[in-house]
């Protein structure tokens, strides 16, 4: 047993240092003996042993060279965990009206230090945020930030950074990451960086919702796992940097003030936080809401939701503002309840890949989410199964009823599943949306698989044209599918997207699933604006119960009505909106503007080149002021306050771990090297073996002070 | 001068051959001294699982057997350790200490003894972690190389995951180095994949 704990340490530290020490003793050797002296085998032996070292260092070298380790550009943040000295505390400011939210974060940054400092910051904004707004604060001064093309306010940053003017430049890093850095904080200053964004409030099942995420939720972020547009070329670099976490505990910074002022004409029923205590004062025309605990730190999501009086909750919403060259609209259409409709047989398609990339968990899932699909048919649906890789195969000719004969020969045919072969899944897609289809049946088909596919582009065109009546559902299989071809297909498809990552999810996203396939929904929606209008999403997806419809619209003048027609259980259905008396501020351009960017960049599956979707975005979001990923907001001071002489720390803030989640011990040193000791005690016998079998007769001559005639290597 | 040479030569060897006997004996010290604590900790660990006061492996040992991590397609059987220490780590793969009594359970091992085995492992493998509650099955889920100085291990007290991190890459000689090679299992409920048969 070892007899002292650090023993172990010590060897390996030894390892190297003896190792060293050995070279050295043998090039005096070498060098006294004179370059006559050594014989051809003394010659080789030297040449194994320096070979062996630079093996060695070789190795070592490759091992600290391993990706993911490159620092981002320029600046490197500061260790996780190291001592801090810039101190950060977040104010959230919040108007909601209508539908949209306009939020204004204040990030208060303090350098507690004696140097000058940068501070980096990472943090998570909304899902489908507009930023469009940048500001810095201190002693009284203002600074307004504009927006740039992100490499020339990169550049404009860098050199206010460099010049020791106080500078600031926000980022979009990933779909929900978002970068602070904030230049030349003098010791002793506190800088406030504010933020303005636009947000829609979530409308579900009669209830309103907003969502801040005020942290990160990571374990650590793989490589594609951040963003779900990992495939299909998109404008997030790929070493995009990842947050820093850490956890609470006793530091003294990251407490959070949230103000919300609730704009609404109607009576609230009720005004919920989730996860903070919250005070609740009428005011004229709404409601302000304020955090109670002074203590609350940004550790956990914000969600506040209000409920409206009953039967004053809208149907459906149509709010516009008049922005002088056109109009922008938001329309807001509520679905018609599920109890009120029989639900409609359905004939299901369950199509499963069976490739190579499925095999081991990921084939296992897919079993068991369609053993799961099986059990939630209804004796009047229809079902039937395709499975495929390299080729396509149908199990029954056509659909049939879910008896307990055709489910068991379903069940068979599911056990025997094996993932091998490759990926083609044009043909299954094609065999699944061109069976023949019984009347009266809704063609609902159910695709399983991780989506590992080279060809979306061609993939989406083809369902978009082969769709006709049938309905595509994704579901993605495993912890990292390929979530934006999914996610697409069934936008193109008009069904809807799951995700099942583990085991034991599967059984919760089925039934999600089922709740969406089971009830009716209204289809093939096409609206009437009166006028041409430019509007997102442009597929206007299914209406199903509980999710509302939005629709961002831009027109070229007021619009009075705009009449939604759909078809409900195979008849007419229609529904009209009249504008609101709430008409919507200029936050409706920008929102409109968020959204067209965001279909410009979906239009590059559908083979519009990317150099010209980044033109075209870079436009749209200088006109509107709209943080992208091409487009920065930066904020420059004109005169430097840093002198010339002092130097200028980066330092990384983090963001605080989840409420809820421990850290761990970390990582420990999980290696002996004992391999290595090895490999030296080797190379000690070669050489010792080496001089005790060559070095004798060598010493003889040395000795007796006579050299060979003709021994020494010629010259 | 011709003293100095003489010595020289006939030293050189024989430091060699010093050298080489400490380094063979070092060397060869780590893994033996692997294999034999897990060899001693096998009967008290016997013991514990029959019922009993699980006895410390041997007289002087301060730490216990907390589970046996088992991987049949490999053929792998480890009892792993509780206290996270490096010279716990020496005798076998140690439980990290914040997540003893949680789901979400990380082990650590030496990349070069015990964990040696974590290279074959295959997305889909199946390991199972066996203690006086039971066995539990897990299916390797992510193979993934972290930068230890970049990144932190969360532990999520919602999750119920097993991870198995060791040293990166498995064939650098130097130990110390800044990355890990980190195994994520979940839980297979049974059942869920036998239900229909």
């Amino acid at each position: 047993m070892a007899k002292h704990p650090s023993i172990r340490d010590q060897l390996e530290r030894d390892a190297w240092r003896n190792h060293a020490l050995f070279a050295q003793r043998r090039a005096r050797i070498a060098a006294r003996h004179g370059s006559s002296s050594l014989r051809w085998q003394d010659r080789a032996l030297l040449i194994l042993a320096i070979v062996l070292v630079l093996l060695l260092i070789v190795r070592v070298e490759t091992a600290r060279a391993e990706p993911g380790t490159a620092p981002f550009w320029g600046i490197e943040a500061a260790e996780p965990g190291g001592s801090r000295s810039v101190a950060l505390n977040t104010d959230f400011v919040v108007q909601v009206t209508g539908l949209a939210a306009r939020v204004q974060v204040t990030q208060r940054f303090r350098n507690d230090g004696a140097a000058w400092k940068e501070a980096v910051y990472r943090f998570p904004l909304p899902q489908g945020a507009a930023v469009d707004r940048l500001r810095i604060e201190t002693g009284g001064r203002v600074i307004e930030g504009e927006i740039r093309e992100r490499e020339e306010a990169r550049r404009a940053y860098q050199q206010a950074r460099s010049a020791g003017q106080l500078a600031s430049l926000v980022e979009q890093q990933r779909p929900n990451q978002f970068e602070t850095r904030l230049a030349n904080i003098g010791p002793g200053e506190e800088v406030q960086v504010q933020i303005g964004f636009l947000a829609t409030v979530d409308y579900r099942d009669g209830s309103f919702s907003l969502q801040l995420p005020l942290t990160f939720t990571p374990r650590w972020e793989s490589a594609d796992a951040g963003a779900d547009n990992s495939r299909a070329g998109t404008a997030w670099p790929d070493e995009a940097p990842h947050p820093i976490l850490s956890p609470g505990g006793d530091i003294d910074d990251h407490y959070l003030t949230v103000e919300v002022m609730l704009h609404s004409v109607t009576e609230l029923v009720s005004i919920e936080s989730r996860f903070h205590d919250i005070d609740i004062q009428p005011e004229p025309g709404g409601y302000r809401i304020l955090l109670t605990d002074p203590d609350a730190r940004s550790d956990r999501v914000f969600d506040l939701g209000w409920t409206p009086e009953f039967g004053t909750a809208p149907a459906a919403s149509l709010t516009t503002w008049d922005g002088g060259d056109a109009v922008y609209a938001l329309l807001m259409l509520a679905p018609p309840l599920a109890e009120a409709i029989a639900p409609q047989p359905r004939e299901v398609v369950f199509v499963i890949d069976t490739s190579g990339s499925m095999e081991g968990t990921s084939i296992r899932q897919a079993k068991s989410a369609l053993r799961q699909g099986l059990d939630h048919l209804d004796p009047q649906d229809r079902f039937n199964l395709v499975r495929f890789d390299s080729d396509a195969e149908l199990l029954f000719p056509a659909a049939v009823q879910p008896s307990p004969y055709y489910l068991a020969q379903a069940t068979d045919f599911i056990n025997d599943l094996h993932a091998s072969g490759g990926t083609d899944m044009a043909p299954a897609l094609d065999l699944a949306m061109g069976l023949a289809r019984h009347a009266g049946l809704l063609r609902q088909i159910v695709f399983i698989t991780d989506g590992s596919v080279g060809n979306e582009q061609e993939l989406l065109l083809g369902i978009g044209e082969k769709l006709d009546d049938s309905r595509l559902f994704t579901v993605a299989i495993g912890s990292a599918p390929n979530a934006w071809f999914m996610r697409k297909a069934a936008e193109v498809g008009r069904g809807s997207y799951h995700h099942i990552g583990k085991q034991d999810e599967v059984e919760e996203r089925m039934t999600a699933l089922w709740a969406r396939i089971e009830n009716p929904a209204v289809q093939n929606l096409q609206v009437d604006w009166g006028m041409e209008a430019e509007y997102y999403p442009e597929i206007i997806p299914d209406l199903y119960a509980g999710d509302p419809l939005w629709l961002y619209a831009r027109l070229p003048f007021e619009p009075q009505e705009v009449t939604l027609t759909g078809e409900l259980d195979s008849r007419y259905w229609q529904a009209v909106s009249r504008v609101s008396p709430l008409a919507g501020g200029e936050g409706l351009a920008t929102l409109w503007a968020r959204r067209r960017v965001e279909a410009l960049e979906d239009s590059r599956i559908f083979g519009v080149d990317a150099a010209e979707v980044r033109r075209q975005v870079l436009d749209l979001a200088l006109e509107f002021g709209l943080l992208t990923p091409y487009t920065s907001l930066v904020a420059v001071d004109r005169t430097p306050t840093r002198p010339p002489a002092e130097d200028l720390d980066s330092e990384g803030v983090p963001s605080l771990l989840p409420a809820g989640s421990a850290l761990s011990a970390g990582f420990s040193a999980t290696a002996t090297g004992w391999p290595l000791q090895l490999t030296l005690a080797l190379l000690s016998l070669f050489v010792a073996t080496g001089m005790l079998l060559y070095l004798p007769p060598s010493r003889a001559q040395l000795a007796g002070g006579a050299r060979r005639p003709g021994a020494a290597f010629s010259p | 001068m011709r003293n100095a040479r003489h010595w020289l030569s006939a030293a050189v060897p024989v430091t060699a051959a010093f050298l080489s006997l400490y380094f063979a004996v070092s060397a060869a010290w780590i893994p033996l001294k692997a294999e034999l604590a897990q060899w001693l900790m096998e009967r008290s660990w016997r013991e514990s699982l029959a019922g009993g006061m699980p006895r410390p492996p041997w007289p002087w040992a301060d730490t216990s057997v907390a589970a046996e991590l088992g991987v049949p397609a490999h053929d792998v059987s480890l009892l792993v350790l509780r206290g996270n220490s490096g010279r716990n780590l020496a005798f076998g793969p140690v439980l990290v200490d914040s997540t003893t009594g949680s789901q979400d359970i990380v082990i650590n091992g030496h990349r070069d003894t015990h964990f040696r085995f974590l290279r074959e492992l295959q997305i889909g493998d199946r390991l199972r972690l066996s203690d006086r509650d039971g066995d539990r099955w897990y299916a390797v889920g992510e193979l993934e190389v972290v930068d230890s100085r970049r990144y932190e291990m969360i532990v999520d007290g919602t999750a119920e995951r097993l991870s198995l991190v060791t040293c990166y890459p498995f064939d650098s000689p130097v130990a110390g180095g800044p990355l890990r090679y980190v195994v994520t299992a979940y839980p297979l409920r049974e059942g869920a994949s036998t239900k229909r048969r």
